[in-house]
């Protein structure tokens, strides 16, 4: 299954903006979507509850695994929502 | 007899009034028994009731975003993203199949998720009270009641509350409620932010003893010192009086004893200039012209970075426009710049390096923009700013590119015009020489975040050094008032533009290390605005001077928090 690592940047980590647009773009993808702190179980990333409560921190690595249609191309845009600054620097 | 019950100050502001009490947690009935729920029906029931809830949150929104920073009002569009949670509808389904009625389901299935995220702690547990507020909106669909005229308060009230959800804050009227007081919460709570954001005097984590003041009972509500004080007494009621609430947005602010502080507004994209223009920036503190060459396959040309900072300029008519010249590498790289395969880019061919070097005709063509766009209507307030200077060498090297661009200008029969002319205090080189920088600039601006990692040699990115890279730290405070002291006795004006410039805690201390101008993200003005208008001179040079004296973080902290005097 594809799978990404990849250490948070945003300030706000998996919360505020950055947690918002994660899941938003879990959810309106094809693919069945799971994240989690790499070593710690995987929730649904479609879920804010889910992933809110993961309490996921700037500087923390998380494990974003997906399966289905267009899995790569999420992953891809996940990737790059942990990996980008909330304000663009 | 003045009574007073301690807590934590959430805005550095004082109101009077007569306590109310605000019940807000809607009565759930008792359950029925088993048998006589229908599922089919509750569930209808429940999605009805969302449906409701997310036209209500979105009316709410729309209402909340006049008041408050778009940030802030953003609130409610994660109370909508929590409403629509497929785990939610799960979690109230299940519940609903095992016999209970929706308002009991959705009370027991938010229990489980605010209790799952207090466990958490941290940032996920400060979202609990957005959970309860969301739950609160259901239950109100599904059972009635209302907030108990939240909104449409006697004026003059002091409210009193087991705790305010977002919206619930977001309901007061700064006109009508003279502040308010919680027994739980934090100071990083929505309700302590909106509070700031609405200039609301307002005291949270009081505890249990608040409950012991009865509804009707004259109170203060003291934001500065995070004391609610019961029946006060004609000197605390008069000390209380002379606290008056500022406007937010009025022209320039000065401290409470006039010294005028220039706030102004950090500009990162387009949009920003108009957003720092209805937030009430008196300018541009650091407009960041990176986002100019950022997504594209060549730079700008003359042409269209001359409109660019032409329309910052027109932006603020009576304000001055701060542009930094292009600082890339670093974190900043721009492919088609060829970036250079520095080993460690941040300590490698990065900002002015670059301009004086491989990019000197991207810098030639920028300065001719900005010489050009200075010769404006409004160009005479324009400054231009160096990026991560570490020698006098490199600022006369680049103040001589100015004079043969507008040599080259003149020759040419374009009308330009010289602006006025600075460095990014963002290096200890550069806090270290400011004496003799001081001598070939007009301003100079501390950029907090680089100063501090480079000082601190504490990348900010890395959690594990996060306590080193802090602006508070001694070796950092110390850098900055090294730079600002250098200005001190010229002309020459002193900026900061970090992160630590929009955190009004910091306000009185930036205050009185001598900054004149402090540039902070648009949203962010209001509020230190109003800090800055609370700041009392003495008050603040002594804060400075005992910060600059401590010798750990942990000293600093305690200083800037008050617990040490």
């Amino acid at each position: 299954m594809p799978e990404r690592i990849a250490t948070v940047v945003p300030e706000d980590g998996l919360h505020a903006r950055p947690g918002a647009t994660f899941v938003e773009t879990a959810a309106e993808s094809d693919a069945d979507v799971q994240v989690g702190h790499t070593g710690g179980d995987l929730v649904n990333a479609a879920s804010i509850l889910a992933v809110t409560g993961l309490g996921v921190e700037h500087g923390d690595e998380v494990r974003v695994v997906a399966e289905g249609e267009g899995a790569e191309a999420t992953l891809d845009e996940l990737e790059r929502i942990l990996t980008t600054p909330e304000d663009g620097r | 007899m003045p009574r007073r019950l301690s807590g934590v100050g959430a805005t550095r502001a004082t109101g009077t009034g007569t306590a109310v009490w605000y019940e807000s947690e809607p009565e759930l009935g008792d359950p029925l028994a088993a048998d006589a729920v229908d599922p089919d029906a509750e569930t209808e029931r429940f999605e009805s009731a969302r449906d409701a809830a997310r036209g209500a949150i979105r009316a709410e929104r729309e209402r909340a975003a006049e008041q408050l920073d778009d940030g802030e009002a953003a609130v409610f569009d994660a109370h909508v993203q929590f409403l629509q949670d497929p785990q939610l509808a799960e979690a109230v389904g299940a519940r609903i199949e095992s016999g209970l009625p929706a308002e009991h389901a959705v009370d027991r299935a938010f229990a489980e998720f605010v209790e799952r995220f207090e466990g958490t702690g941290g940032r996920t547990a400060e979202r609990a009270d957005d959970l309860r507020d969301v739950r609160d909106r259901l239950l109100r669909e599904l059972v009635g009641g209302d907030r108990g005229d939240l909104a449409d308060l006697p004026a003059g009230s002091v409210v009193l509350a087991e705790r305010l959800t977002p919206s619930d804050t977001a309901r007061l009227d700064p006109d009508r409620v003279a502040g308010f007081a919680t027994v739980t919460g934090g100071r990083t709570a929505h309700a302590a932010i909106f509070a700031r954001s609405l200039g609301l005097p307002a005291v949270v984590g009081v505890g249990e003893g608040l409950h012991d003041v009865a509804a009707g009972t004259e109170v203060v509500v003291d934001g500065t010192e995070g004391e609610v004080v019961v029946d006060p007494d004609a000197a605390t009621r008069e000390a209380a009086v002379g606290d008056e609430r500022v406007d937010i947005r009025t022209a320039p602010v000065t401290t409470a004893e006039g010294t005028p502080i220039e706030v102004a507004a950090n500009v990162g994209r387009r949009a920003d200039l108009a957003a720092a223009a209805d937030h009430g920036a008196d300018g541009v503190g650091l407009f960041r012209t990176e986002f100019l060459f950022l997504d594209r396959a060549s730079p700008p040309d003359e042409d269209e970075q001359y409109e660019a900072y032409r329309e910052a300029l027109a932006t603020f008519p009576d304000g001055r426009v701060v542009v930094r010249t292009l600082d890339v590498g670093g974190d900043k790289p721009v492919e088609y710049l060829d970036p250079a395969d520095d080993e460690n880019p941040f300590l490698g061919e990065r900002g002015i390096r670059r301009s004086l070097g491989p990019d000197a005709d991207v810098f030639e063509t920028q300065l001719r923009a900005l010489l050009r766009a200075a010769a404006t209507d409004a160009g005479g307030r324009l400054s231009v700013m160096l990026p991560l200077v570490t020698t006098v060498e490199e600022v006369v090297a680049a103040r001589e590119a100015m004079e043969s661009v507008a040599a080259a200008l003149d020759a040419a029969g374009e009308a330009y015009a010289i602006p006025e002319f600075g460095v990014m205090i963002e290096t200890p080189a550069a806090a270290l020489l400011a004496d003799p920088l001081v001598d070939h600039v007009d301003f100079v601006s501390v950029g907090t975040n680089d100063l501090a990692q480079y000082v601190m040699a504490a990348a900010r990115g890395n959690r594990r050094v996060a306590d080193l890279a802090d602006p508070r730290q001694p070796g950092v405070l110390r850098a900055i008032r090294r730079a600002v002291a250098a200005t001190e006795g010229t002309d020459v004006w002193a900026g900061v533009c970090g992160e630590m410039a929009g955190d009004p805690e910091m306000t009185p201390l930036l205050v009185g290390l001598g900054v004149d101008e402090l540039s902070v993200a648009p949203a962010a003005v209001p509020r230190v605005k109003r800090a800055v208008s609370e700041v009392r001179d003495d008050a603040a040079r002594d804060l400075a001077e005992r910060a600059l004296a401590a010798e750990t973080r942990e000293e600093v902290v305690a200083v800037l928090d008050g617990t040490v005097s």
